[in-house]
């Protein structure tokens, strides 16, 4: 080390330090960036292992859906800088129109998305699908937060928690009639978190929380909410059940768990996974991403993977508490808890404690859409922490 | 500024935070540490699938080694079920399918539903494919995935229907039997020997199967192989069957019994005019018959015949169960039972084809006075000595008649030794020796204890199933018939004189297999060993070479296991003194001569014998005429049993026609053209393969004819013998 402080030029005046103490660049959290980065590491690899006996069974390409993954990370790269060195503040100015827009997609892809397995969830664009209700879920955040943050009080009062509902419940409905009950929910508890943290009373959260379970029961109820829906949830009560309309889904949940407890401490090794390699997990490169880890790398790549959220989350944490406003607070509330709760439901359905709801894990899951919304949330995170001197 | 409130409440979704993360944990510990054991065994489970390797069952083949049961290679496409477990995915392979297996959709998805097939082995979608579309499904498993083809056996029988009964066939597990195969290592749907051969030497045909042992994927498919292990064929059996004989025996008795049917039964008289009260016209209904030839000397049994018959192809014909149902009616009748082998499962009186036997019983207990030279006078009836006169006006039958002379009066002999009462078949002098070797022993069974050493009441130990042990009239037999109301309740309530003199000319409860009568004449012909009789000769190492045509090289094979040792299952001491009366009185049944009193009364089997060629082949016999059901001709059963007396060819032979008239008339025709045949007098056919088997027809088997039917030609007795 001395070497190397030794070896630097006397006339490089302030080191390597050009630019003034408040620039945003000098106060990028290159901790979070670090954790984010490497989950997508290694997600990228485990997409590859996942997908790999599949491409191989039919002749393609066993790189070709690592390779994509990498191309979306690059392009969520960019978004993320994109959103880091636009200012969350003026981002916030023009959240109406975002959100605008985002509802606009998400009514148009009721209407001409998609079709797969029973739901429209995404538009096809050819070589790739865009799902909105990842996007929604920023612009949404965006919207929440700066009305919330706009009183600039601690309170939130009766009207501006009804406006809270409605600008939250307008998204919340078109995802789940799509039906995508497990992005919903992650909008809806997103909205939980910044109402909380933005000063709502606690009969407020009580109220959502209500209105939300009711909600899903009245969709049940009138027939909105699908039969497959539903059934994840019974599949997800009876974990033996011999229902044979229940088989799929629960066997689906067992083999994943069993991928999971047979890695052991250190796992089989990369790609080595005997129900990997023999595709038993369906949708492992996405829904079931944790099983390939668990059954590779075994607890110690499970507990690197959580210790790498954990990171992520109490960067985010750290960076709502730093916030040089009562915006940032919200926003990084925001991101805090849409990580918090789609990691938790994803892999906690791997494991066989939440129901399937279909959500991928963030950064490390297979997929563009999410992998560029949640880089888009980094950065405004990114963009909170950076101008938190100003 | 970040208010103090603020700080709380992040602080609470800080702690929200910490709990799920924890729980993540603690179901991560939970799964990997507390589920793990045991999960790693069920995942190798699902991983890997065992394919069973049938062996290639062993082979029948005759004593001179042609193949009556062969196996053909049999191609099966099958598909893997977890394939095509969704119904989507079902339909598109049913579409791909259908061309090239010529099958339908409903018909490939009623195959694939069926529950006929083993649920957890791949579904069977169509058997016997060409080789060549069997290359063509292999080269294409990428567009066929789950589907395989796979070789089995399929068991042949060349020469069906001859010997069927003794082979045997296979067929499905029975419920009650799933047990017992399955601890045996079979599968639920494997086929078994369920008669015959094929049913007793199980074990020995079977072989051992093998496996392979496949890595998996979630949809079945075949990852790579970890394991293998060839199947083991089975042994090779050999009968001592000669399936020249067998099928000459079997025309033989089929062309006689099919005679009988258009042959007229005797008129029944009363007071010397034909009865009102019955038919004046029947015809015999010859229903059913056997045949049985063995060496005496050996046990070997050279040919066994049973009718009706059955071609033993029809069990993996692959016919619809209505289809089996009407070749093989569901009957309460004994005279249509198809899939019975008569000649170890028929129970039949054997009228007086046993009286050698009684005879056998008076000589070796001194019950004659002066064996040989003791005369009766026998005026064509008897009448009872130990039952008082008053009795026997009262409500006892004290006289007992012999056979009618034609003329409506019984026949009298005249003065007649064991020998004459023999050959002419003398009922008086066999009731008298039934009574007095009754009553004078202290109603002791003395009678029962004599004829029990030829065998009778018990199994032969033939190694073919459903062997009947026979019944020997007693006591036990009349209480244990009585109980199971065969008989009614007050008959059964004890054993008497009359039983006994029944008993002695082979009437009352009586019963004997014709394979039991052979083995008893046997023991007279060998001097006096009971021998095991035996349709298998050799056990043969798997593999036995194909030899010329349609038959194996026995040169070239290796016996694994010889039964042509003779199995003596006791030697009961026969003297001299006791065997030669008895077989004098036979020889003079074939040879004559008679008895002459009032007129010439010809021996039982004189005449018929006339045209026989004793000095080619000499033997001594006895007919036998079972009375059947009311004591009416056209329900008498003939039975008839004779051995050889040249020791180069030691052959005894018994035939039994149900239904079919006197001993002379229906069965002993078939056991002279047999002898005839063994004397070389009578051309035997040589046996070929039959016809392929013609699925639609109705006939259970073709029916067989004597080329030559000369030898069945006499003229028998006039008596009932």
């Amino acid at each position: 080390m001395a070497g190397i402080l030794s070896t630097r030029r006397p006339d490089s005046g302030l080191g390597n330090i050009k630019r003034g103490i408040t620039a945003p660049t000098r106060s990028i959290d290159w901790v979070l960036m670090t954790a984010v980065g490497l989950l997508n590491t290694i997600g990228v690899f485990i997409v590859y292992s996942a997908t790999r006996p599949r491409l191989i069974s039919r002749g393609s390409d066993p790189f070709s859906f690592a390779q994509r993954q990498v191309a979306f990370i690059i392009v969520a790269l960019v978004a993320m800088v994109v959103v880091m060195w636009l200012d969350y503040v003026q981002l916030h100015g023009n959240a109406n129109l975002l959100y605008a827009g985002t509802l606009f997609l998400l009514v148009l892809v009721l209407v001409t998305g998609a079709v797969i397995g029973g739901a429209r969830l995404s538009f096809d664009l050819g070589p790739i699908s865009v799902q909105p209700s990842e996007i929604s879920k920023v612009t949404t955040l965006l919207l929440l937060a700066g009305y919330l943050a706009r009183g600039d009080t601690e309170e939130v009062s009766y009207e501006m928690f009804i406006r809270s509902l409605f600008i939250v419940g307008v998204p919340v409905v078109l995802i789940a009639v799509e039906p995508d009950l497990g992005s919903a929910s992650v909008v809806v508890a997103m909205a939980m978190g910044v109402l909380l943290v933005a000063g709502a009373r606690a009969r407020y959260i009580i109220l959502i929380t209500t209105l939300s379970v009711s909600s899903v029961v009245a969709g049940v109820v009138s027939g909105v909410v699908r039969d497959y829906q539903l059934q994840r949830i019974t599949g997800f009560l009876n974990q033996n059940s011999d229902s044979a309309s229940l088989q799929q889904l629960i066997t689906q949940v067992r083999f994943a768990k069993r991928a999971v407890a047979t890695g052991g401490f250190f796992g089989k090794g990369y790609l080595d996974g005997p129900l990997t390699n023999g595709r038993f997990i369906p949708v492992q490169s996405t829904d079931f991403v944790f099983s390939a880890v668990g059954e590779q790398f075994g607890m110690v790549g499970c507990g690197i993977v959580l210790s790498l959220f954990a990171v992520v989350l109490w960067r985010i944490f750290r960076i709502a508490r730093l916030a040089q406003d009562r915006l940032g607070t919200l926003v990084c509330t925001g991101v805090f808890t849409m990580i918090l709760w789609q990691a938790f439901q994803n892999i906690g359905m791997t494991m066989g404690i939440t129901p399937v709801s279909g959500v991928p894990l963030p950064f490390v899951s297979y997929g563009g859409s999410h992998t560029v919304a949640f880089a888009m949330m980094i950065g405004l995170a990114q963009s909170v922490h950076m101008r938190r001197f100003r | 500024m970040v208010g103090e409130r603020r700080v709380s409440r992040t602080a609470v979704l800080g702690t929200v935070a910490a709990i799920l993360g924890g729980i993540l944990c603690v179901r991560l510990w939970f799964l990997q540490v507390l589920d793990a054991p045991g999960l790693e065994e069920r995942v190798r489970e699902v991983r890997t699938r065992t394919v069973k390797l049938t062996p290639e069952r062993g082979r029948i083949f005759d004593l001179e080694g042609r193949i009556v049961a062969d196996n053909e290679r049999v191609l099966t496409v099958t598909i893997d079920r977890q394939v095509v477990a969704r119904p989507l995915a079902r339909q598109q392979m049913w579409n791909r399918l259908s061309g090239a297996l010529g099958l339908s959709l409903e018909q490939l998805e009623e195959r694939y539903k069926s529950k006929r097939y083993d649920q957890l082995q791949p579904a069977p979608l169509r058997e016997d494919i060409d080789e060549s579309l069997a290359v063509f499904l292999r080269e294409r498993s990428e567009d066929y995935p789950g589907v395989d083809v796979r070789e089995h056996w399929r068991r042949e029988y060349p020469y069906a229907p001859v010997a069927s009964h003794v082979v045997g066939f296979l067929g499905a597990i029975r419920e009650s039997e799933l047990e017992y195969y399955r601890n045996l290592g079979y599968d639920p749907d494997a086929r078994v020997g369920q008669f015959g051969v094929e049913q007793t030497y199980e074990s020995v045909l079977r072989g051992t199967p093998g496996y392979v042992k496949y890595e998996v994927d979630s949809r079945g498919r075949i990852l790579r192989q970890l394991e293998r292990r060839e199947p083991i064929p089975g042994n090779d059996v050999q009968l001592s069957i000669d399936l020249d004989m067998q099928q000459f025996t079997e025309q033989a008795l089929q062309t006689e019994i099919r005679a009988r049917r258009r042959t007229e039964a005797p008129t029944v008289l009363a007071f010397g005019e034909p009865d009102p009260r019955y038919p004046e016209a029947v015809f015999y209904k010859a229903p059913a018959g056997s045949s049985v030839v063995m060496n005496h000397e050996t046990g070997e049994v050279l040919a066994m015949a049973s009718y009706p018959n059955f071609d033993n192809r029809w069990f993996n014909a692959g016919i619809s169960s209505e289809k089996f149902q009407q070749l093989f009616p569901r009957t309460d009748d004994p005279d249509l039972s198809i899939l019975v082998n008569r000649a170890i499962s028929g129970r039949y009186n054997l009228g007086s084809t046993f009286k050698p036997f009684v005879a056998f019983a008076a000589l070796n207990t001194g019950q004659l006075p002066g064996g040989t030279s003791y005369l009766l006078l026998d005026e064509g009836t008897y009448k009872l000595q130990s039952i008082p006169e008053e009795r026997c006006q009262l409500n006892v039958k004290c006289i007992f008649k012999n056979a009618n002379c034609g003329n409506g009066a019984p026949c009298k002999y005249g003065r007649v030794n064991v020998v004459d009462s023999l050959a002419v078949s003398s009922d008086v002098f066999f009731y008298k020796i039934g009574e007095q070797i009754f009553t004078e022993r202290g109603n002791r069974p003395v009678l029962e204890e004599q004829v029990r050493l030829f065998g009778f009441g018990s199994p032969t130990e033939i190694d073919l199933p459903y062997e009947f042990t026979g019944t020997i009239p007693s006591r036990l037999l009349k209480e244990r018939l009585a109980e199971s109301g065969a008989i009614a309740r007050e008959e059964g309530e004890g054993y008497y004189v009359g039983d006994n003199v029944q008993f002695a000319i082979g009437q009352g409860l009586l019963s004997a297999t014709p394979l039991q009568l052979a083995v008893a004449y046997g023991t007279l012909a060998n001097g006096g060993k009971v021998v095991r009789p035996r349709v298998v000769r050799a056990i043969w190492t798997p593999g036995t070479p194909d030899g010329k045509s349609g038959a194996v090289d026995l040169r070239a094979g290796t016996i694994l296991r010889d039964f042509t040792a003779p199995q003596v299952i006791r030697d009961i001491g026969l003297r001299e003194d006791v065997r030669d009366p008895i077989v004098r009185g036979l020889t003079r049944v074939i040879n004559g001569p008679g008895k002459r009193y009032d007129f010439y009364h010809a021996t039982t089997g004189e005449k018929l014998f006339r045209s026989y060629p004793k000095a080619t082949l000499p033997i001594a016999g006895k007919t036998g005429t079972a009375q059947g059901a009311g004591n009416l001709p056209w329900n008498d059963s003939s039975a008839f049993a004779a051995f050889s007396k040249d020791p180069a060819k030691p052959y005894t032979a018994s035939t039994f026609i149900e239904k079919a008239g006197f001993g002379s008339r229906a069965a002993a025709p078939v056991v002279k053209c047999v002898f005839t045949a063994l004397a070389g007098k009578i051309r035997v056919g040589k046996a070929l393969p039959s016809d392929p088997l013609d699925v639609n027809s109705f006939e259970v088997a073709q029916p067989q004819y004597l080329p030559n039917p000369l030898c069945l030609v006499g003229t028998g007795s006039s008596v009932r013998d």
